[in-house]
């Protein structure tokens, strides 16, 4: 994840890039690291018949070995597969403009796979594990489950940036990625601020990025240019996911006897109606003044940034044209964190049964 | 009245010229004289390729950088790429450029040296012209690669709910493997709608990006049995940059028409029709022999983009109007009899006009002078030349098949009204004009050949009043 937002910010403030940066190297390191630990975790786990795994494995083409080391090759190899796919792309259609590609999401897709495959690998030892083992294992799966928010954060970047914020369109959008994860994480961990910390960890990441990629000289290579870089662009601030974390946390532990559907029915409309009454005042005050300074970043833009663009002039972006449509799209976001709440206590529910 | 409607209207790439996409430029970089080449990409984001060649040896290094022809992006430059200097060829310099969007750019190049530092800015338009299909063996590779992952997906998923969520050792169960079996054709088949969702996003991406390809303006020619010819320009809903109604005038005129008898070659007009209504123009043919004519209309937008417009038409025989000031007209043999050795042209008063083509073959894609002299008929240089448009001379190459159009100026093969938008780093105007009363009896032109093949190149100056046509062939390598 560092490598990505490095290589996000690479992109927005020197532009240009060859294959060999150091940003693409870590990115595509990870494809590599977990494609040998795994591959060797299998391949050792297959050819030992003495491995202490052997009996906590899976059998998949013959092979053996943890269920989360299948995922996490998988998400390698994707990965890698994605390597020469986006090389084309570029040959193609031109160097990417934007995120949302087909071999961009294959990439993003083998990164989730690399994490969801760590997340399964901390799984099965937690799970069978003792209790202390447990309560270390949490640590480092709800670490794990961190950097999953912000891979899928990374995802829907393009959309959730300050000048959406007062939009119904930018809720719906965080509601289809986020709470699902939340749900599932916190379920599978069963610690009483699970969401919160993986929130907490998310922000203190971003917030990371923020205060330091700044503080690394960059000038852009490519032209148009119509801001004056000279330092690398970080993210903008965390979203403030952590307050609906708080509250999903708070209420989950009030819950347990509930009906699933009632259960994930509340905790949708609490997450949409929590960001959103923290969410749009912050987006407001991220459009004045006080905000421009090191600490909320919003001095910094891309060097490809036109000036008369809503994002340079801090204006937000009226994505509906009437209340109607607005309202509409937050009624989305609402019906769309239910029902991806519902799967991720699903999947939660899933996760804490992994036992290999 | 009987009228002569276009037989042909053709859609090859003219992108200001036909069929000859690269841009080149000779000017002065301060103290240093440069010869530019700049070869645009044919995907857009994409990389450009300069070449640039110094006339004389103290120049130590060159830079190159891209940046927007006019408005806020021409502004700030990015970082300057310092251009490759040839190990065989020490006043040969290359450097690639990315040029990120489409419409008008501009590439400056700053040399340093002995004598200081000096820039110059060349117009280039960006502009799709292409896309790629896969190589048989990456998508053979990449099919593979899918498969692989969707036969692993399907089967991790099989796996998970087989053994999971049993206890270490404990072998599955029958109803685990009828379970997974169940699970794993469902996400089979869940996985193949995705690839297939996958493949229909690719499509829409790929049409998107189909619909930025450039289309040429197109043009539509008519001609009356008494002479009056009328052009009418077509937009082709291409972008935004298909406008009609934007355009401005190159050296004085909106529209440079060449005629070109076809397919013999053996006779050629420049003229200037006059615009009647947005993207029409209409104008007085001076006399013609009847016969099929290609035309090549050069226009000029607004935002420095030249267009080409190009049409075949039937004319009958008119006894026409005598020609504009600015208009010049020629004739030679057919180009099925051409001497690509002969270098002598005969202009009137027996004049001549000499190409000074030295004896290297001719070869493509290699940026060169085409040196061309008046002389009168004791070889002695003309003392009596004359601006010709605000040029020392004008040149058209055009190859036998008509696939390939340039109509070139001394400075090179950009616009003139694009290079009057350029401007250096401190805010100037980069045009060099021509200032002098009375032009040497030497004109050359920067130029490339894009292709191999016979080329006609038609060369007009202007001496004691009257503009000349000195015709040339060509054989390209």
């Amino acid at each position: 994840m560092v490598g990505t937002h490095w290589d996000i910010s690479w992109h927005r403030s020197i532009g240009r890039d060859t294959f060999w940066t150091p940003a693409h190297i870590a990115i595509y390191m990870c494809g590599v690291l977990a494609g040998l630990s795994c591959g060797y975790l299998i391949l050792s786990t297959t050819i030992d018949g003495a491995s202490p795994l052997r009996s906590a494995a899976v059998k998949i083409w013959g092979f053996r070995g943890p269920l989360g080391a299948f995922i996490a090759a998988w998400g390698g190899i994707a990965m890698i597969t994605s390597a020469p796919f986006d090389d084309w792309w570029h040959n193609a259609y031109g160097l990417d403009v934007k995120i949302l590609s087909p071999p961009h999401v294959l990439l993003i897709t083998g990164m989730v796979g690399v994490q969801f495959g760590a997340l399964v690998l901390i799984l099965g030892q937690m799970n069978r594990g003792t209790a202390q083992a447990r309560a270390k294992l949490e640590w480092l799966f709800l670490y794990v489950g961190a950097m999953i928010v912000v891979c899928l954060m990374i995802l829907i970047f393009e959309y959730a940036v300050r000048v959406y914020m007062h939009s119904g369109f930018f809720y719906r959008v965080v509601s289809i990625t986020i709470p699902g994860v939340l749900a599932g994480l916190a379920r599978a961990s069963g610690r009483r601020w699970a969401a919160s910390i993986v929130i907490g960890i998310y922000s203190l990441f971003i917030i990371g990025c923020l205060w330091i990629l700044p503080l690394f000289a960059a000038t852009p290579k490519l032209g148009p240019v119509y801001q004056h870089v000279t330092h690398f662009v970080p993210p903008e601030f965390p979203l403030l996911l952590i307050a609906s974390a708080l509250a999903l946390d708070w209420l989950w532990q009030r819950t347990a006897a509930w009906r699933p559907w009632l259960e994930a029915a509340v905790s949708g409309l609490v997450f949409v109606v929590v960001l959103a009454v923290v969410q749009w005042p912050f987006a407001s005050f991220l459009m004045s003044e006080a905000s421009r300074n090191w600490v909320f970043g919003t001095i910094y833009f891309d060097y490809n940034l036109h000036p008369n663009s809503h994002y340079a002039r801090y204006l937000f972006a009226p994505l509906e044209k009437t209340a109607t449509q607005f309202w509409s799209e937050m009624a989305f976001a609402v019906v769309a964190a239910i029902l991806t709440t519902r799967l991720g206590m699903g999947w939660g529910n899933w996760m804490r049964r992994i036992r290999r | 009245m009987r009228t002569f409607v276009l037989l042909l209207a053709i859609s090859s790439a003219a992108l200001g010229h036909v069929g000859s996409p690269d841009v080149f430029y000779e000017g002065n970089a301060g103290p240093y004289r440069l010869l530019v080449a700049v070869r645009p990409p044919a995907v857009i984001p994409g990389v450009a390729e300069v070449e640039v060649r110094s006339a004389s040896p103290d120049v130590r290094e060159v830079r190159v950088v891209p940046l927007r022809l006019t408005g806020p992006g021409a502004q700030f430059a990015p970082t300057p790429d310092v251009a490759r200097r040839s190990t065989d060829d020490p006043q040969f310099y290359t450097g690639s450029l990315w040029l990120m969007g489409f419409g008008a750019w501009q590439v400056r190049v700053e040399a340093d040296g002995a004598q200081g530092k000096g820039e110059l800015s060349v117009p280039v338009p960006a502009m799709a012209t292409r896309t790629s299909t896969m190589q048989k063996g990456m998508g053979a590779g990449l099919l593979a690669l899918m498969a692989v992952l969707v036969l692993g997906i399907v089967s991790i998923v099989g796996a998970s709910v087989r053994e999971a969520q049993l206890e270490p050792g404990v072998a599955a169960p029958e109803k685990n493997r009828k379970r997974a079996a169940v699970v794993m054709g469902v996400t089979f088949v869940l996985v193949c709608l995705a690839v297939y969702l996958a493949l229909k996003w690719w499509d829409a991406e790929a049409n998107a990006y189909a619909s930025n390809i450039y289309k040429p303006i197109q043009m539509t020619a008519t001609v009356a049995s008494g002479g009056g010819l009328t052009l009418n320009l077509q937009d082709t809903g291409w972008f935004r940059f298909s406008k009609l109604d934007d355009l401005v005038p190159d050296h004085g005129h909106l529209m440079h028409l060449y005629v070109i008898s076809a397919p013999a070659m053996d006779r050629v007009w420049h003229l200037h029709p006059d615009e009647t209504d947005p993207g029409a123009f209409a104008m007085n043919l001076p006399t013609i022999r009847a016969g099929r004519y290609r035309l090549y209309a050069d226009v000029v937008h607004a935002n420095g983009i030249g267009e080409t417009g190009t049409s075949e038409i039937e004319i009958p025989s008119i006894a026409g109007t005598p020609p504009g000031p600015d208009d010049a007209s020629g004739s030679s043999t057919p180009i099925t009899q051409a001497d690509f050795n002969r270098v002598v042209s005969p202009l009137s008063d027996g004049y001549r006009m000499v190409w000074e083509r030295g004896a290297t073959p001719l070869r493509t894609k290699r940026a060169e002078l085409f040196r061309f002299r008046v002389e009168d008929a004791n070889g002695k240089p003309a003392e009596d030349m004359e601006l010709y448009m605000e040029m020392a001379g004008h040149a058209a190459f055009v190859r036998d098949d008509f696939q390939v159009f340039a109509h070139v100026h001394p400075s090179g093969s950009a616009p003139m009204a694009a290079l009057m938008m350029t401007r250096d780093s401190s805010g100037k105007h980069n045009m060099q004009s021509m200032t002098m009363d009375s032009p040497p009896a030497e004109v050359s032109f920067p130029y490339g050949f894009p292709q191999p093949g016979n080329y006609r190149i038609f060369v007009q100056v202007k001496r004691a009043g009257k503009v000349e046509t000195g015709i040339f062939d060509a054989r390209v390598e």
